[in-house]
């Protein structure tokens, strides 16, 4: 599965209105719960946390990925947000995160799930990329991105 | 004339893709009579780069490349059920690092005359063919490659083998 068949325009968010770092995962989790993707985000959502919380998922220019393996879903899935103004979420360089990506893999689907974080990594290691995915004004955007990248 | 494809590498990678593949090579070896090998590789370099980028930490690694190596040999094992099945003997072979790398140091090590890969996904975007290990596989490999597509034809072409 490549990152484009997991991006919809439905699981993007342009703005993110959180000013926190569990905010915005709560916000991301809201996008899969309302685009179907998952249920009970509680669950989810504290899954993410303890992920979190052993090393932050900010890593760095800007770019987090919150991530962990669930039994809430059954398939891998991912949501995008963008936050213009940035979150402080004690990120690797010490920059605010801008661009969030939450990915939640089933617990026996661990080869997707790497390939996944694989690719945001390689496709959000280019300033000028980064650049047009927070210059970005819709879901829409955001999606048309990925399909140029 | 020699049999011109004495050895058949198939690639699994556990899509539903890779075993229509795989029934494919099963049918070709058994009608060719070739030496039929096939692989798993276990990418432990996108999870290295993980852990170096600080994407995954230590228990993570081993966590999921604990899992990755189960994979491997859950899909070894299914390989070889679908090969002797036909009563085709093959050669199983584990293999770490990168994928499209690892393909082509096969293909020289054991003289592989044919690789069979399954059918690749549509190409979306310019990452999706930089980066997409098959299509780097199927470019790099020095042997002849085999894509397989039309999964209803190539099951009946395995089940119908006695």
């Amino acid at each position: 599965m490549t990152l484009i068949e997991l991006i919809r325009e439905d699981v993007v968010k342009v703005p993110l209105k959180s000013k926190t770092k569990h905010d915005a995962f709560r916000e991301l989790l809201e996008v899969l719960k309302n685009a179907g993707k998952i249920s009970n985000s509680e669950v989810v959502f504290h899954a993410i946390i303890e992920r979190d919380d052993q090393l932050s998922t900010a890593i760095e220019n800007g770019i987090a990925l919150p991530h962990a393996k669930t039994t809430e879903v059954d398939r891998l899935v991912l949501a995008v947000g963008i936050s213009p103004a940035g979150i402080e979420c004690s990120s690797h360089d010490g920059e605010l995160s801008h661009i969030f990506f939450l990915l939640l893999a089933p617990p026996d689907q661990s080869g997707p799930h790497i390939e996944a974080l694989s690719e945001i990594s390689r496709a959000t290691k280019s300033s000028a990329f980064r650049r047009l995915l927070l210059a970005s004004q819709s879901a829409d955007e955001i999606v048309e991105l990925f399909c140029d990248e | 004339m020699s049999n011109i494809i004495e050895r058949v590498l198939v690639y699994l990678d556990g899509s539903e893709e890779s075993i229509i593949a795989a029934q494919y090579a099963v049918s070709l070896c058994r009608t060719l009579n070739s030496q039929l090998y096939g692989t798993f590789i276990v990418n432990t370099h996108a999870l290295n780069d993980l852990v170096k980028s600080r994407i995954f930490i230590e228990s993570e690694q081993k966590e999921y490349q604990r899992d990755l190596e189960e994979d491997a040999d859950k899909y070894l094992r299914n390989f070889e059920e679908i090969a002797v099945d036909k009563g085709v003997a093959p050669e199983c072979i584990k293999e770490s690092g990168l994928v499209h790398i690892k393909l082509k140091e096969m293909v020289r090590s054991f003289n592989i005359d044919l690789l069979v890969i399954g059918e690749l996904s549509r190409i979306r975007s310019r990452r999706d063919e930089f980066y997409n290990e098959s299509e780097r596989a199927m470019r790099n490999v020095p042997c002849s490659v085999l894509i397989v597509k039309d999964e209803e034809r190539t099951e009946n072409i395995y089940e119908s083998m006695e």
